[in-house]
């Protein structure tokens, strides 16, 4: 009988390949979600092939090397010779692939048609095996797990290399495989790629039927290399950073949204502040989304670790600016984090320890079609804190409790009836997630003049479902949502407030394939929201009734109770017209939003160009209208906000071109102009009215911004052993305020120059080194000139008399930050240890400007210094 | 906002709090060893018209005012100080009234360290144009003189390379309800020093240098309730909680200001400590500065003689 092998090179369309229990890509293209193989198909029955007289005569052998189309229903649908042995080889090959069968291939957990290559041996030792199987075989049957991760070992050789006539074995998606031989000694030789060979000796006797697990170590197991399906671009930035940079990357302390600072068109914040600020815009005009759904609070406590545990996301897309019109509701950039599925072979998981927290990550299938993915983490710092807080040698009490935690939680189910040209293909999943953070300080008594106790705690949930349909050439994703909010503190006796908010949501996403030169996509995304309230607190100066410079009287107090409606509704549609090299994309949002009673409308047209220069290189240019509703309690009546708000607006532009430099290089050059209007300032005006009061505005549209520059990335491919970028921003940020004059002064996030380098490279012996070189040039201050002493006698206190309005700049920042991993395999499962050392060279940087009480002598705030962190990460 | 804003809002002015600690001079506010002016004010702090019907042209407006000022040069040796005092017009420029059309010039002349004491009629002052001061503050005031027209006097004394503008705000006020009465001076009762009666005239002895407790005779009976208007003209009632600023010609005292009530509705106690720092024996002088937050200021002066 003819051996035969089978290659399995995945043909899909604009598929992702690589699950090697890591590494699962769902591909996103504007939005849509384009189709991913899940399943490999596995071979049930292969006819022998008729060995051609001819060949057999002449004592040919020969390997027919055919294209296969395995159909949803098992069978060959179709075969090609794809490089002819001729001698009647290429016809019998055909012949016998006719009836063969498979358990089908599943795209996005359904059956579906699959290409694949397949290869079929013939040789003339054939006859010798068919003489083995007369007598009773011994049968070995196994499966192959990669040491350390347990993860199946698919598509590798299994034989008897002292038996030249048994076929060999090759093992399916689930690492099984069978192997049968003549009873007696088998020298078992097991290869696969990307694994050191496994070679051992079984001895079996005749019918004898033994099972056994085979671990394969993992070839100096480097950077899992993903074979990017070519998701196709439109839009003019885009930078995607998969897992294992989201992870990987020093001094981001393995935040997934930290990592994101390090890429082009985002500014340094200070310290180790996670905020985004792009392309100059108010960190508040980013939206940060999981799978399409706003975070409400990106970092706990403020600025501490992030909300979402790296292990769960798949991916994160950052849009700097120029994003289509499926994205609503932020007018500065967006960022899109994605998760993934859970494991679809064996429960596996991933615990980590840090002096903050702990976080512990599990995925797992549970029955046929439907895997769950969760992670959870929960912070320690409270415990550790008060062995280190002084003790008050008079007698007081210092306590201070940070406490935080988050969850996420992911179950998919895909179909599994075989789809028909009616009904279609559907997958599902639930996912949901969520924080709690607390803050208590208690400093009372003891040699304090002043008691100081806040009380803080805030928590967020969300559940959002995805159902995902696809026909032909129509794919539809609907995926409601719904979430709760909570917010409490209390600070001292007289400030208190507690806050719920609910909300619900969904979207729909369509995508339609009109002909190979017209896509559309259109949709809706709807969100409504109810926020309720209640605060006691003293009458406020400023905001109540206008306050005496320096005083702090005992003010009465007062019971605000406040409820909010808010409802944002966008409509949206886009057209790809591909003519040639050229696609262009118009597209257009309609938003209608109603808070509180107010109406507010707008409609955003956009556009991307994008021109294909060759395989290789292609220009791009973007322009568009971009809206955000203002907050719903700005809208709340005078004193404490403003019912006459509308949407901030922003007009963005930009042009670039992209360049693949080989197979893993690529350059990206952007250009970009922004004109931010409308913008929500606080205070807004003061009005003096007819009958003697004043309408004191919280806030007002009179905030006027324009950003323009440059961002260059220069980007290695996760590779193997290697991956790394170079990113530099040439930016300006300036702002200026309605009624303020008609010049424009640069904003506090101005910094003119940003250079990141980042690269991490795979080292012998299971270690990786990856460093982080940022080169920021100052952000800009109001320089304080000191003629004379300026002195308020009832505040008590001294003014600083200023020179232009941020005309000095901070001295550049620059830092060094490097991360050391070593990785320690065992049989199921892998212990890493990780030192991840921030401002390695303990550089001195400013990360601001005081003074002393006078304005006479200027200091200094510096930036953190060398500040090490070590980690242990177990994964299985 | 979303409830879940709440810690970045809380954190950030904390930790700026916090860091302007952790760095900068060791000049302190309560050390006092150059031209400084301690305090100013106004007998009577606050002029109040029986009604809000005249405006800026109140009759009760016209009343004389006494203002004094606390200037400390430890360094002068007593010599002499040029001033002028101003009055201006304009919020844009309210603390050297540099703007010549919006300015009224009040007095001038020579004075030295100690009490710089004038007796003036500010609601009287006329600008360049010959318009009423008074009626310019309230023309350019973005609340109208809502709360209270208030004028910027400002104290100009230079000393040699010594140049100082202190600022204080003389309060004209109309009853726009019936329960506002006119402010008065605050005026602590006493001070202790090392839990002992300290009186004006009495010079204490101290030797060693250890750190010496400072606190004020219990004067919460004093601090008056008042009534503002809210922009809604609704009325506002507030209670005044003094705050004292602690100087000292020799080491410092911390805290260097006591007093006040924060948003938390916590009232600061007013227990401080000098610390002489020096071992070279001599008198020292204690300033102690009271303010109700209304506008209304004094003083009490003290002397030690110090061993160490």
């Amino acid at each position: 009988m003819p051996r035969s092998r089978v290659l399995v090179l995945l043909l899909v369309p604009a598929a992702a390949l690589g699950y090697e229990g890591e590494v699962r890509r769902q591909v996103l293209d504007g939005g849509i979600r384009e189709p991913v193989l899940t399943k490999s198909p596995e071979l049930l029955y292969s006819a022998p092939a008729k060995y051609p007289d001819q060949a057999l005569q002449q004592g040919l052998s020969a390997d027919v090397s055919l294209i296969i189309t395995i159909a949803a229903d098992g069978s060959v649908s179709d075969a090609k010779v794809r490089q002819p042995a001729g001698h009647g080889f290429d016809e019998a090959a055909l012949e016998a692939l006719r009836n063969f069968r498979f358990l089908p291939g599943e795209v996005d957990g359904a059956p579906a048609p699959v290409q694949m290559e397949y290869v079929y041996h013939f040789t003339l030792a054939a006859r010798v095996a068919s003489e083995h199987t007369a007598r009773r075989e011994a049968v070995l049957k196994g499966q192959l797990l990669a040491t350390g991760s347990r993860a199946r070992v698919e598509a590798a050789s299994v034989q008897c290399v002292n038996l030249e006539d048994v076929p060999e074995a090759i093992s399916d998606a689930d690492g099984r495989f069978e192997l049968r031989f003549p009873p007696g000694q088998c020298q078992l030789k097991i290869s696969a790629n990307g694994f050191e060979v496994f070679q051992t000796v079984e001895t079996l006797a005749a019918g004898q039927i033994a099972e056994s697990t085979y671990r394969l170590v993992p070839k100096n197991a480097g950077f899992e290399t993903v074979v990017h399906g070519e998701r196709e671009k439109k839009e003019v930035a885009r930078r995607t950073l998969d897992r294992q940079e989201l992870q990987k990357i020093p001094g981001s302390f393995g935040d997934p949204i930290r990592v994101l600072q390090s890429l082009p068109g985002v500014a340094r914040t200070p310290f180790v502040s996670g905020q985004l600020i792009v392309r100059g815009a108010n960190p508040s005009q980013t939206d940060t989304l999981l799978d399409g759904i706003s975070i409400p609070l990106l970092y706990h406590l403020g600025g501490g670790p992030s909300v979402l545990n790296a292990e769960f996301l798949d991916r994160v897309d950052f849009y700097p600016g120029g994003f289509g019109a499926r994205y609503g509701r932020a007018i500065g950039g967006i960022v899109d984090v994605a998760t993934r599925k859970g494991a679809t072979d064996t429960l596996h998981g991933v615990g980590k320890v840090d002096p903050l927290d702990a976080s512990i990550f599990l995925e797992a299938p549970v029955a046929n079609g439907v895997s769950i993915a969760a992670a959870a983490r929960r912070s320690y710092i409270d415990v550790l804190l008060p062995l280190f807080l002084p003790k008050d040698s008079e007698g007081g009490t210092l306590q201070i409790v940070p406490r935080y935690w988050d969850y996420q939680v992911r179950l998919d189910v895909g179909s599994k009836r075989e789809p028909d040209a009616r009904s279609g293909a559907n997958t599902f999943y639930v996912m949901a997630f969520g924080s709690d953070d607390i803050l208590k300080v208690v400093a009372t008594g003891g040699g304090r003049n002043r008691d100081v106790t806040v009380d803080a705690h805030t928590l967020f949930h969300r559940v959002k479902g995805d159902w995902t349909y696809r026909k032909g050439k129509l794919t539809s994703v609907f995926a409601p949502y719904v979430g709760y909010d909570a917010g409490s503190g209390q600070f001292g006796t007289a400030f208190a407030f507690k806050a719920d908010g609910t909300s619900a949501g969904a979207r729909e996403d369509l995508a339609l394939e009109l002909s190979s030169s017209v896509r559309l996509r259109t949709g809706a995304d709807l969100l409504f929201s109810h926020l309720a309230g209640s605060a006691q607190v003293p009458i406020l100066g400023d905001i109540q009734y206008v306050p005496f410079p320096g005083a702090e009287p005992r003010a009465e107090a007062q019971q605000l109770d406040r409820s909010v409606n808010s409802f944002d509704g966008g409509l949206y549609s886009e057209l790809d017209l591909i003519a040639g090299p050229l696609t262009l994309t118009p597209g257009v949002r309609f938003t209608w939003a109603r808070i509180r009673g107010r109406d507010l409308k707008a409609s955003d047209p956009r556009l991307w160009l994008r021109y294909r220069l060759s395989q290789a290189s292609a220009l791009k240019a973007s322009v568009g209208l971009y809206s955000q509703a203002p907050n719903a309690t700005n809208f709340d009546d005078p004193p404490f906000g403003n019912p006459n708000l509308t949407f901030q607006r922003a007009f963005q532009a930009s042009a670039g071109i992209e360049q693949k430099l080989g197979d893993v290089w690529n350059f990206d050059l952007v250009g970009y102009f922004n004109r931010r209007f409308d913008n929500v300032v606080t205070p807004g005006r003061t009005i003096g009215n007819a009958d003697g009061t004043v309408t004191q505005e919280r806030f007002s549209n009179d905030g006027l911004g324009r950003a323009y520059g440059m961002e260059l990335l220069l980007r290695h491919e996760v590779t193997r052993n290697f991956f790394g970028w170079l990113a530099y921003t040439f930016s300006r940020s300036e702002g200026r305020k309605v009624g303020d004059g008609e010049s424009y002064a640069p904003t506090i996030f101005d910094e003119t120059h940003i250079l990141a380098v980042v690269a991490s490279w795979r080292l012998p012996r299971n270690f990786e080194l990856g460093g982080r070189f940022r080169y920021v040039t100052g952000r800009p201050i109001t320089p304080v000139l000191h003629p004379y002493d300026l002195y308020s006698a009832d505040g008590n206190r001294f003014y600083a008399t200023l020179g232009e309005t941020r005309s000095a700049r901070l001295a550049p920042f620059q830092q060094l930050d490097v991360r050391l991993d070593k990785h320690f395999l065992f049989r199921s499962w892998t212990l890493t240890l990780y030192l991840d050392v921030q401002n390695i060279y303990n550089a001195h940087n400013v990360e601001a400007t005081i003074y002393d009480y006078r304005f006479r002598d200027r200091f200094t705030v510096p930036g953190i210094p060398i500040l090490p962190l070590l980690g242990v990460k177990a994964s299985f | 906002m979303s409830p879940a804003r709440i810690f970045p809002s809380l954190l950030i002015p904390a930790l700026a709090a916090q860091l302007s600690g952790c760095v900068g001079s060791d000049d302190d506010p309560s050390q006092v060893h150059d031209l400084r002016v301690l305090g100013m004010s106004f007998e009577s702090p606050e002029l109040m018209a029986a009604d809000c019907n005249g405006g800026a042209s109140a009759l009760e407006f016209a009343a004389p005012v006494t203002f004094t000022a606390l200037i400390a040069d430890p360094r002068g040796n007593g010599r002499p100080l040029s001033f002028e005092l101003l009055a201006c017009g304009s919020p844009v420029d309210d603390r050297t009234c540099s703007i010549d059309a919006d300015r009224v010039r009040l007095a001038e002349g020579n004075t030295a360290a100690g009490e710089l004491t004038l007796a003036l009629r500010p609601g009287l002052a006329l600008v360049r144009d010959g318009s009423l001061l008074l009626q310019r503050v309230v023309d350019l005031d973005a609340y109208h003189g809502l709360g209270g027209i208030r004028i910027p006097l400002v104290l100009h004394l230079r000393g040699d390379a010594e140049n100082v503008y202190a600022q204080k705000l003389m309060v004209f006020n109309c009853k726009r309800f019936a329960s506002m009465k006119p402010n008065i001076t605050p005026r602590l009762p006493g001070l202790q020093l090392d839990g002992q009666a300290w009186g004006e005239s009495e010079v204490r002895v101290l030797q060693g240098d250890r750190n010496h407790k400072l606190q004020p005779d219990d004067f919460s009976a004093l601090e008056e309730d008042y009534v503002v208007p809210g922009y809604d003209l609704r009325e506002v009632h507030l209670k005044e909680s003094w705050k004292i600023s602690w100087h000292v010609d020799l080491g410092k005292i911390s805290p260097t200001e006591t007093g006040g009530v924060d948003l938390g509705g916590q009232e600061s106690r007013h227990l401080v400590e000098w610390s002489p720092g020096v071992s070279e024996r001599r008198d020292v002088q204690f300033w102690v500065v009271v303010r109700d937050g209304r506008g209304g200021e004094s003083w009490l002066k003290r002397r030690v003689s110090y061993l160490p």
